[in-house]
């Protein structure tokens, strides 16, 4: 390992593509441009400057392979690479929190994976994250075993314990069932994704192409009846739907979470393989989100927030540590994966007064618009009071579910706006925590509590509005280092 | 708020704060004479120097007088040997409390505007948030800052 080592040369392949990614836009640009002209030689430059682009970009890639090397030297991760600029790049060994693993489709024919470096959550700009695009997985293995290694030694320099700890097998404590899968595929809210990336689709193509022309066509259609427009909004929603439901599948199917020594290891996908390792310490707290389709039948997913990784793992699905679970199950299985977390929570809950302030909080905007868009657009804009309605109704929800308690060093603050979500906090993993009042909250004795989690390169919060102020007072006085002498009477 | 953190920022901060409304104000006035002009000129409808006005008086109160002085009534801070503490808003009123063992780095900055009244900020780190004090007398906030660094650094860190 102390020899300078080269990435797979698929990496070469792999570096093409995703310049090719990148460069997807100004390329199918180009070529757009030049499309249907006649064959003066200025019409040869676009393709021109378009086949250099991607050339240099085959180039790039294979340069960039060719110049990327990494080498485990005097403790350090050592990584050399740059197209243009030569930078290296050294990462401590004890500074590495985990290597996780990716296999994509290009890395599974060749037995390779994808290893990312995740380090102590440093800040934003330090960057110290580092990417092998492709090397064997047996090397990966030994690359993990060898920072393990490397760290078991300085824990237990002075202890003489290095038999015991060499290797405690890895211990699976929850896996997927395929049936929970394609339950949470069906209620994601994924769909609204997809749906949204077929509109920017879409509106891409009608900057494209030719306006005029289509535009008689389109009138056309419209004559033709709102009745096919409508079938075919349908349809185009329906087929997102489906894909939604697929990629989702392909992505959680063979789903599961195991424990090694200190480590929590998340292994999925089908097509593209991932593996993540998050170590145990690093956990600041957990997440419970239900959605307003999956809380009726009792379902909910439970993520993890952690310190780790940082930016790369800023798609917070990555977290997820029970991506789709019966709600009543929660306890029985995260009692094997963190057992100091309790989850028999009886909440106590906001007083009455602070329900109007819930359902105005929540629908206040929507009863405003509701009288202009009416006037406006007379008999359809009455509609609007439909979704005034709704907000009301999800006010009323916000103010039944919100809810604290406080057990030991365990704080629980459940909170709604669309997502009903549970934080569940040690005393020590809190960073801050804050109070908030209005003028106005204050003279009814209101007011609401606010507490801040490290998350990846950031933080998280968690809040409760709208709690007697005494409650408020309380979980300050709680989460107060020394606690004064003074305690309030309740 | 029941009780309250004990120490007020520098007086100097209110001035500080009326002449950078003064400054908005400024700024305004320049553009409700653009405006003006545009009227004459141009005949641009009148009714948007009573606009101008309306908002120009607004700034006036608001910004040069009200704001800056509840602002600074309301500002409040507090630090002890285990947690910090602040306290600040006009409307909405935010009490802060940030253990010493969260602490992660302590800065202090000036702006040239600071440095004239011989104020500085303090930015105090945790791992997930940033805190700031605004306008600290500068030796006030010299000592403030090393007192908590080194309150922070007895304290163990384990994010």
């Amino acid at each position: 390992m102390f020899e300078p080592k080269r990435l797979h040369p698929i990496s070469a392949v792999i570096n093409f593509v995703k310049g090719l990614k990148d460069a997807a836009f100004p390329l199918i640009a180009l070529v757009v441009l030049n499309g249907g002209l006649s064959g003066d030689a200025i019409d040869w430059i676009p393709l021109l400057v378009s086949s250099g682009l991607l050339l240099f970009i085959l180039v790039g890639g294979i340069v960039k392979w060719l110049r990327f090397t990494y080498r485990i030297e005097e403790g350090e991760l050592r990584i050399e690479y740059g197209l243009f600029v030569r930078k290296k790049r050294y990462i401590p060994i004890e500074r590495i929190q985990s290597l996780d693993f990716s296999e994509g489709i290009f890395h599974r024919p060749f037995q390779l994976v994808k290893v990312s470096v995740e380090t102590a959550g440093s800040s934003a700009t330090e960057k110290a994250e580092a990417e092998l695009t492709a090397i064997y997985k047996v090397e990966a293995q030994e690359l993990e075993e060898l920072i393990h290694q490397y760290k078991q030694a300085d824990y237990s320099a002075d202890e003489e314990e290095e038999e015991k700890e060499i290797e405690s097998p890895r211990e699976s404590v929850y896996e997927m069932r395929t049936k929970e899968i394609v339950l949470m595929a069906i209620t994601s809210g994924g769909a609204g994704v997809v749906l949204s990336g077929v509109g920017v689709f879409f509106s891409q193509i009608m900057d494209a192409l030719p306006l005029g022309a289509i535009y008689n066509e389109v009138v056309d259609w419209i004559q033709i009846g709102v009745l096919v427009v409508a079938f075919t909004a349908l349809l185009i929603l329906f087929t997102a739907y489906v894909i939604s439901i697929l990629l989702t599948l392909t992505r959680y199917a063979n789903f599961r979470v195991s424990i090694h020594d200190e480590d929590l290891i998340i292994t999925r996908g089908w097509l593209e393989k991932k593996q993540m390792t998050i170590p145990l310490k690093r956990i600041q707290g957990l997440r419970i989100d239900e959605n307003l389709i999956r809380q009726p039948f009792g379902y909910a997913s439970v993520t993890i927030i952690s310190a780790g990784g940082g930016i790369s793992q800023g798609a917070e699905n990555q977290l997820r540590l029970l991506p789709f679970v019966k709600k009543e199950n929660i306890p029985i299985i995260m009692e094997k994966i963190l057992e100091d977390y309790s989850f028999d929570i009886e909440f106590e809950t906001p007083p009455k007064r602070a329900r109007l302030r819930y359902i105005i909080r929540q629908s206040w905007l929507f009863w405003l618009a509701v009288i202009p868009v009416s006037i406006f657009f007379f008999p359809l804009g009455l509609l609007s009071i439909v979704a005034a309605l709704g907000a009301t109704a999800l006010g009323w929800l916000a103010y039944h579910d919100a809810g604290w308690n406080i057990r030991e060093k365990q704080l629980t603050l459940r909170s709604r706006t669309l997502l009903r979500q549970t934080f569940i906090m040690k005393k020590y993993r809190i960073q801050s925590a804050s109070k908030q009042q209005s003028i106005l909250q204050k003279r009814i004795d209101l007011s609401s509590v606010r507490v801040a989690l490290k998350s990846g390169a950031g933080g998280q919060f968690a809040e409760c509005s709208f709690l007697k102020e005494e409650v408020v007072d309380h979980v300050l006085l709680w989460y107060r280092p020394e606690p004064l002498p003074t305690q309030p009477n309740e | 708020m029941g009780y309250e953190p004990a120490r007020q920022i520098s007086r100097r901060a209110l001035t500080l704060w009326r002449i950078s409304g003064v400054i908005q104000f400024g700024v305004s006035l320049l553009a409700s004479i653009g405006l003006l002009v545009a009227v004459l000129l141009w005949e641009w409808p009148a009714w948007l120097l009573w606009i101008a006005g309306a908002v120009l008086v607004l700034e006036l109160v608001f910004s040069v007088w009200l704001l800056p002085s509840l602002k600074w009534k309301r500002w409040r801070y507090e630090v002890s040997e285990h947690d910090i503490e602040l306290q600040h808003g006009i409307f909405w009123i935010t009490k802060t409390l940030v253990p010493m063992v969260r602490v992660q780095h302590v800065d202090t900055e000036q702006g040239p505007l600071l440095r004239k009244f011989r104020l500085s900020t303090i930015s105090i780190s945790t791992a997930a948030t940033v805190h700031k004090i605004p306008a600290l007398d500068e030796v006030e906030a010299e000592e403030v800052r090393q007192s908590i660094s080194s309150l922070a650094r007895v304290a163990e860190d384990d994010v």
